[in-house]
């Protein structure tokens, strides 16, 4: 009975989860006129790519689709690396203002955005860095330093310091007694704030709209969002941006699952 | 002070990860261009108009930039104050007095160009109207007018804001609705319409918020009639959704059969044609009980930016945008009201739907007004006054608090001014 | 945790370690976001540049005197709150029978997990789209299980259209609170559990005793952090309804995004100060509330 009940409530949620997705596929490959018709089939009548066709001949989607990749796995790597050097640092020492380096990144998670992006604007113009890729890391790596700094140090204070005091009586240095030794055990840390990193930026739209308006250096929400804020919706078009888009995370989730669910769950709360 | 290791970082990471941007092709130059009223149809006409020009001039290359229309010009207000990497822009009614007072707008030397002559009178007026100068040359312009489906019981258009109120009660029933209300964004310029359309005579077409007497339009009783009609009009001969409808609604409506009537810019003849819709007519804008109409014509145009580092070649864009030839397949395209003198003897500007355009420019009662664009408030008061709009007709705020809040506005516009 | 001892060697790697990322966010976040604080005190509008003078507190006064900002803020009161219980509620309880192991555990989380690899802009239109008056899902499946008799304009009514961006955000949210509440339910070491189960407790009684106090620091962290990150969540709204209609889903962070739209840069940043205000408060208030009850237990 309890078992049935259990099912019967994990059956639901998936449900109401995976609906949305559901509908944006089916609505995706609906030919135009199908989408406004009434009574609305929860199945196209008539299967078309057309949409998608669209999206990579008209809109240049797969350059944005490039750029996005690019900026965001650069970004998350180099995130990545700050946060497991400086993570490490404010978990196993105590020195003088570590504490407000802890303040300092905390205060960034409240402050809203949009205060910053208008001095930001003529800082990124004067170093002639808007509409170009590398200009949009920079700003993505600083917006999530802080949180990525902050989740690899719970992820290490969850190591036993034996661990690489050990590896250190070997005649280790402490350098390589980390990337020996604690690196390994840290994976599924490193894996989650990689992920983590990949996705915000992934996602990003309100600094990129900002700084970016040339069609090459365009990321896959600029272009979308020139989509909605047209004169009317092309909701076939939105609904395959949308499918293409969320493509490439739920491959990256799909190849490190595992490391997701343990990383997070190990590290997320700590944060 | 910082700008150096700002300058050494920003090295460092161009040249780790190796994608700057991308320079013009070898001794070509590359100009940078950026369009505001931005739709998909536009954006391709333009491109196509751009390609023509690059195959004429081979050593140039355009670069053309299409922000969403929303947040279009302050993207290119932001890039404007960076001074740099922008040659020629779209400047409108509603931005050229900005552009002009910050100086980043250069002055046109339309002497030297042999298209100016061909401009009608108006265009040569608006070319100058700020500042003076040819800041700009127009390439279209906007103007009202009433869309109506002739198969739906109604035998000829409505003459008065009342009319329409009645006709439009009539067609409201199962499902259909009788008119494109616009409820969110520029919904207040619909208010404003009617609002003028009420004040009759006694309205200043030179500032068209105020009346002769320099009261705002606001103040008077005609005022609240005039609001009173448009929440009924709203409440009882409109869709319920159209509490939020902006451009792109209305004229689906419209085209969609959901609504019998729209108020709209030429454009929407197109789009209309082209939606395969029967049975529908123009007709001048409705007037108000002392049978006056009063609107803006709207415009839009091409201008060059002060600091570009290609002027000579900025300027020639914006003069093969505005020669007869490719103006007239931008106002057609796009259908404005177009801005060469040619045009006029063009069939396609004086029959079938632009007729009603041309009986409102025969009749001395539909006003072409100015609208204060140049009081500081004024694009404050675009903002403000939208919302003002939404919330008289969701019952938020009543007609009188709307008038007394914007009386109040304006009359401290007029303080701030003179 | 032993934490070594200064030594100028170690200085110099703390150093080493710790520069990049704090560098990086001095230059990129503190630098601009304090000229955009200064520009709170300062007339500054995108539109007319030709003078930007200091004004004091002109740009605040102006903010609360604002009935919308009002309005914003008491909708930011309804969005975080409303959003949070919601999540909240159901994310304990899927965390809950997610603790058990049972078959197709691992595939079933990474499945209900996807909502988080969408950008709320995304989830936004996805939900404005199926929240559609005319030709939304939503209503036709409503119409079709008899539960209502007319399409409702979910988006167009400042009604509903707060009701609709929060189960949008909920939907987003529930799932992500639930693997934070795992994790911490995961931390309770088994040995508690297995002194209560011999003394008898029912498995109420253990949830109440045993496992709650122990994850409750956790949960008031997990907590504050979603009314920080929902707060500054302005993406799903920005796209589902831009604010509207009738400003009935502002929230002070719409309305910031509107002030710097609109070009008036010195509001936005006094708006912006006054978001970071009331979040420093609010977060000072919510640890020393949460912590004395630790104290005291």
């Amino acid at each position: 009975m309890r078992r049935l009940a259990k099912t019967v409530v994990l059956t639901v949620w998936l449900l109401i989860t995976l609906f949305p997705l559901y509908w944006i596929v089916v609505t995706s490959l609906k030919p135009k006129a199908e989408i406004f018709s009434v009574p609305l089939r929860y199945w196209p009548a008539n299967v078309t790519f057309e949409h998608y066709e669209e999206l990579f001949s008209f809109a240049d989607f797969d350059v944005y689709l490039l750029n996005s990749l690019m900026v965001s796995l650069v970004s998350a790597a180099i995130v990545t690396v700050i946060g497991v050097l400086g993570g490490y640092v404010l978990a196993r020492f105590s020195f003088a203002g570590r504490g407000a380096v802890m303040m300092a990144f905390l205060v960034t998670q409240m402050i809203p955005l949009f205060i910053a992006l208008g001095p930001l604007y003529l800082m990124m113009s004067d170093l002639d860095l808007l509409n170009r890729l590398a200009g949009l890391m920079l700003v993505y790596v600083a917006m999530l330093v802080p949180f990525a700094t902050i989740i690899m140090r719970g992820f290490y204070e969850r190591i036993p310091v034996a661990l690489e005091e050990a590896a250190q009586v070997d005649g280790a240095s402490r350098l390589v007694a980390m990337v020996r030794v604690v690196i390994p055990v840290m994976l599924p840390g490193i894996a989650a704030t990689f992920i983590f990193g990949f996705v915000q930026v992934w996602n990003e739209l309100f600094l990129a709209i900002t700084f970016i308006d040339s069609e090459d250096a365009k990321t896959i929400p600029v272009a979308m969002n020139s989509f909605i804020t047209q004169y009317d919706i092309d909701w076939g078009q939105m609904a395959a941006a949308t499918v293409v888009s969320v493509v490439p995370t739920l491959v990256l989730f799909a190849a490190i699952r595992r490391y997701i669910v343990e990383g997070l769950t190990a590290g997320a709360v700590k944060g | 002070m910082r700008a150096p290791l700002l300058a050494a970082l920003a090295a460092a990471t161009l040249t780790i990860t190796a994608c700057g941007g991308s320079g013009a092709g070898e001794g070509k130059v590359r100009l940078r261009m950026i369009e505001s009223l931005t739709s998909p149809d536009r954006t391709k006409l333009i491109k196509s108009l751009i390609a023509d020009f690059e195959q004429a001039n081979p050593k140039v290359e355009v670069e053309l930039i299409s922000p969403p229309l929303d947040s279009a010009d302050q993207k290119i207000t932001q890039i404007l104050q960076t001074k740099k990497n922008l040659d020629v822009l779209e400047v409108r009614d509603l931005t050229a007095k900005s552009f002009v007072n910050n100086g980043w707008l250069s002055e046109l030397p339309t002497k030297d160009w042999a298209g100016w002559n061909g401009l009608t009178e108006l265009a040569r007026k608006k070319a100058v109207e700020v500042g003076g100068k040819p800041y700009l040359v127009p390439y279209g312009f906007y103007q009202r007018t009433l869309f109506y489906r002739t198969d739906v019981g109604m035998s000829a258009a409505p003459k008065t804001w009342q009319e329409l109120y009645e006709a439009g009660k009539r067609m409201s029933t199962g499902g259909k609705f009788g008119y494109s209300f616009r409820g969110g964004k520029g919904g207040a310029d619909y208010a404003i319409l009617m609002i003028s359309a009420y004040n009759g005579d006694t309205v200043n077409p030179e500032k068209s918020f105020f009346l002769k007497d320099k009261r705002t339009i606001f103040s008077t009783p005609e005022a609240a009639q005039a609001l009173d009609l448009f929440v009924k009009i709203f409440k009882e001969a409109s869709p319920p959704d159209s509490v939020s409808w902006g451009y792109p609604e209305m004229v689906q409506g419209f085209t969609s059969g959901i609504t019998g009537m729209l108020i709209q810019d030429p454009e929407v003849i197109k789009t209309v044609e082209e939606s395969g819709l029967k049975n529908w007519s123009t007709a001048p804008l409705p007037k108000g009980p002392t049978g006056y109409a009063y609107q803006p014509v709207g415009y839009a145009g091409w201008g060059v930016t002060s600091f570009t580092e290609h002027k000579a070649e900025a300027v020639k864009l914006v003069e093969f945008l505005s020669d007869a030839r490719q103006s007239i397949r931008f106002a057609k395209d796009n259908s404005l009201m177009p801005i060469s003198q040619q045009a006029q003897s063009d069939p396609q500007f004086s029959g079938g739907a632009w007729k009603a355009y041309l009986e409102a420019q025969q009749d001395p009662k539909q006003v072409i007004t100015i609208r204060p664009t140049d009081y500081p408030g004024f694009s404050q008061f675009q903002v403000d006054s939208d919302r003002d709009t939404q919330a008289l007709i969701t019952g938020k705020k009543t007609a009188a608090e709307v008038l007394k809040s914007w009386d109040a506005f304006w009359t401290d516009q007029a303080k701030k001014v003179s | 945790m032993t934490r070594p001892a200064f030594t100028p060697r170690r200085a110099g790697f703390i150093a080493l370690c710790l520069l990049p990322g704090v560098v990086f966010v001095m230059l990129f976040t503190y630098y601009p976001m304090v000229r955009g604080a200064v520009i709170a005190f300062q007339r500054y509008n995108l539109f007319d540049l030709t003078s930007t003078p200091f004004v004091g507190l002109e740009n605040f006064r102006a903010v609360l005197a604002e009935d919308r900002f009002w309005t914003a803020l008491r909708n930011t009161g309804t969005w975080v709150g409303a959003s949070l219980f919601f999540q909240f509620v159901l994310g304990f309880g899927l965390a809950l029978i997610l603790r058990r192991n049972f078959r197709g555990r691992g595939l079933y989380q990474a499945w209900v997990f996807f909502p988080w690899a969408m950008s709320g802009f995304l989830i936004g239109l996805l939900w404005r789209w199926m929240f559609n008056g005319q030709f939304g899902v939503i209503n036709d499946l409503l119409l079709k299980t008899g539960i209502i008799e007319e399409p409702i304009g979910f988006l167009a009514s400042p009604g509903w259209a707060m009701t609709s961006v929060i189960v949008a955000n909920v939907w987003y949210g529930v799932t992500f609170f639930a693997i934070m509440i795992l994790a911490a339910l995961q931390g309770v070491p088994r040995e508690l559990y297995e002194a209560a189960g011999v003394d008898g407790a029912s498995r109420l009684r253990q949830f109440w005793h045993v496992t709650l106090p122990h994850i409750r620091p956790m949960l008031a962290l997990i907590v504050l952090l979603r009314v920080i990150w929902i707060l500054n969540f302005p993406d799903l709204i920005y796209s589902m309804t831009g604010g509207g209609p009738a400003g009935s889903t502002d929230i002070v962070t719409t309305f910031l995004i509107q002030q710097v739209i609109g070009g008036d840069y010195g509001k936005a940043g006094a708006v912006g100060l006054l978001v970071l205000a009331l979040l420093l408060a609010f977060s000072i208030f919510y640890l020393n509330v949460t912590r004395s009850d630790e104290t005291t237990r």
